[in-house]
């Protein structure tokens, strides 16, 4: 029994690792990640001196060292904690668009019969494809930052292994946007309108982040009362991406450090969330009739 | 002898989402079939057959009424650890080879990587795609596509065989190969259960029949049951093909006058008559008027015909739809 799940497994994410090679926009996505990281190695040209730079060369160019000289690690740190921040929303967009096509496809009339008529359950079929999403894309992701920091390591020297942790909390954030696009997935079976409601998701939970001031702003109660009910059921997607940059700076390097955040305000009621949305589908995945 | 898969008062009731309608695909039918038996379960689109074999494999649950294979209710999935199935018009991934996707299928049905692997070249040689094993399905026929499908099927080699219309699309060269095949794996025990539309298949390929109309079962019985005229209450009629010398137009007109039919038809007559004592009153007549025989070959009434006269006491459209 258990060899079956673990076969199914197996099987179930070297289709999706398949499948994504296969697929233009992900050969698309690796080729210009790695275009970007060409370039970056080789037009960031750092002249460190003694721990501080002396010089940079960014495309050949010198660029202007206001104040004499930088310390190079405030530079990096700087570099990183930007990079992370754009990192989680292009990565998670990313990898929604590039996963969010496992449950559609899969519940497509000639297709789902081949997966369900075998002696794998529904539940673990269905979780086993979402930990092949998973998986591709903590490739995708730690493809983009290991490099990065392999190249910014090599270059000048600092290694920030909290750079790293940031992605784990970008993993954090696509799980739960991906539990969320499986969910819609089986309800719909439309890709388009996975991706469309995961990134709704994502920004209308950001926005939220102002419950308190938006909840100020309503006339009605019961409107306030759902805004703020919103707000907490959603994910904290906003909190997230402040909270890699936060973890990214080590708390220096910041000039307005954010509130410290309670972990289980963020973390627990996201957690929450994408638990919810993934028991949720494969409770109606379980029940479907195909 | 225990069956390896029985369905027993089987209803299904659609619900169709918010329009509240309902769909009676099937109204409790029943049938088993025994290991090493090729059993068909014919009728025109939509009268059930899909659904049934959807329902033994729990892609969709019954209504009411219970399915069983190997003794295994068709909703645990261990009930497909010993059962394969060939899709309706099914379509695999098309960026997988012919090899990769039998590996992925065949571990997704509980083998070890090893034993795919080993299992794969022969395989492919019996659906005769061997040259195919490392082209990416997508450029696959319809008829290459189906052989994949039944080799797919075939990987965990299975106790019970499911095939929704297996022939579909296949040309007559593969339509043999695919009935040989079939053939094989019943010598060795296996159970298979055939669902087609097409009767000349399930004539050729079936050892029992079970005929179903709007949900229901119609006939069941082997192909001789089904196709000799009493068995199934349904007016039928003998026929012959008869030769013979001396029919003058009166003659015809006497035999006419008989109560059985008679046409002439590219220099040979077909003679239909209610039984056999009417077969010899007509022979007796056409005797007596000097007319010599020379030929009288009867006509099997074949399971189209069969088939025919069953599912025309209804219309063939869909099954009766009502509103909750
Ligand atoms: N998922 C479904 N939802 C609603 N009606 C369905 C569904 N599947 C099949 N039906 C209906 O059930 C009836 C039987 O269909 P089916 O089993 O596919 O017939 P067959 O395979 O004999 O052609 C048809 O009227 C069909 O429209
Ligand atoms: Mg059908």
């Amino acid at each position: 029994m258990r060899a079956l799940w673990a076969r199914a497994l197996w099987a179930n994410v070297e289709e999706v690792f398949r499948e994504a090679a296969a697929r233009f926009t992900l050969v698309a996505y690796f080729a210009l990640s790695t275009v970007f990281i060409l370039l970056f190695a080789a037009a960031v040209n750092l002249d460190v001196v003694d721990g501080a730079l002396a010089g940079a060369k960014l495309f050949g160019k010198e660029i202007e060292m206001r104040g004499g000289k930088v310390e190079i690690d405030k530079l990096v740190l700087g570099f990183e904690m930007g990079f992370s921040a754009v990192l989680y929303l292009v990565g998670t967009f990313l990898a929604i668009f590039a996963t969010a096509h496992l449950v559609p496809r899969l519940q497509e009339k000639g297709t789902i019969d081949l997966y369900l008529s075998r002696p794998i359950g529904r539940v673990p079929l269905l979780l086993s494809r979402y930990a092949g999403g998973l998986l591709l894309a903590a490739f995708n992701v730690a493809y983009l930052m290991v490099s990065i920091w392999l190249i910014v390591g090599i270059k000048t020297g600092v290694w920030n292994e909290r750079f790293l942790f940031g992605g784990g909390i970008i993993l954090f954030a696509i799980a739960t946007l991906l539990a969320f696009a499986f969910l819609v997935g089986v309800v719909t079976s439309s890709t388009a309108v996975s991706i469309m409601t995961s990134y709704g998701l994502f920004f209308m939970a950001s926005i939220l982040t102002a419950h308190e001031k938006i909840a100020a702003a309503m006339s009605m109660d019961w409107g306030a009362s759902l805004v703020h009910a919103g707000y907490w059921v959603l994910p904290k997607t906003a909190q997230l991406g402040q909270a890699i940059v936060v973890l990214v700076s080590g708390g220096t390097g910041m000039h307005r450090p954010p509130p410290p955040v309670d972990p289980w305000a963020v973390y627990g009621t996201t957690g929450l969330f994408g638990l919810l949305a993934l028991t949720w589908a494969c409770w109606l995945f379980s029940r479907k009739d195909f | 002898m225990a069956s390896a898969l029985s369905v027993h008062a089987l209803e299904k009731v659609f619900r169709n989402g918010f329009s509240r309608r309902e769909i009676r695909a099937l109204s409790g039918i029943d049938f088993e079939v025994a290991p090493g038996e090729v059993f068909g379960l014919l009728g025109p689109n939509g009268a059930g057959k899909t659904t049934t074999v959807k329902i033994l494999l729990g892609l969709t649950f019954p209504t009411k009424g219970e399915a069983r294979i190997l003794g295994l209710s068709a909703r645990s999935p261990e009930s497909r650890r010993r059962t394969g199935y060939l899709p309706e018009g099914h379509r695999f991934p098309g960026y997988l080879t012919a090899r990769q996707t039998l590996s992925i299928f065949g571990r997704m049905a509980g083998l070890s990587r090893g034993e795919v692997e080993q299992r794969i070249p022969a395989l492919l040689s019996r659906v005769r795609l061997p040259e195919w094993a490392d082209v990416k399905v997508k450029k696959f026929s319809k008829g290459m596509t189906q052989r994949l499908g039944l080799a797919a099927a075939l990987i965990h080699k299975p106790e019970v065989l499911l095939l929704d219309e297996p022939t579909d699309g296949v040309d007559p060269v593969g339509r043999r190969e695919i009935r040989d095949l079939l053939r094989e794996e019943a010598a060795r025990g296996t159970a298979i259960l055939l669902n087609s539309h097409l009767l000349s298949e399930i004539e050729l390929t079936c050892d029992r029949v079970t005929v179903l109309r709007k949900g229901s079962v119609a006939a069941t019985g082997t192909i001789k049951d089904l196709t000799g005229a009493s068995a199934l209450g349904v007016s039928s009629q003998v026929r012959y093909r008869m030769v013979a010398y001396g029919m003058t137009p009166s003659l015809v007109g006497g035999i006419q006058q008989l109560d059985a039919s008679i046409a002439q038809t590219n220099g040979h007559f077909e003679l239909s008559v209610r039984d056999y004592a009417h077969l010899n009153q007509v022979i007796d007549r056409l005797r007596a008027e000097g007319a010599e025989l020379r030929e009288l070959t009867p006509l099997r009434s074949s399971l189209e015909d069969v088939f025919v006269d069953l599912v025309k006491t209804g219309d063939l459209d869909s099954p009766e739809v009502k509103p909750s």
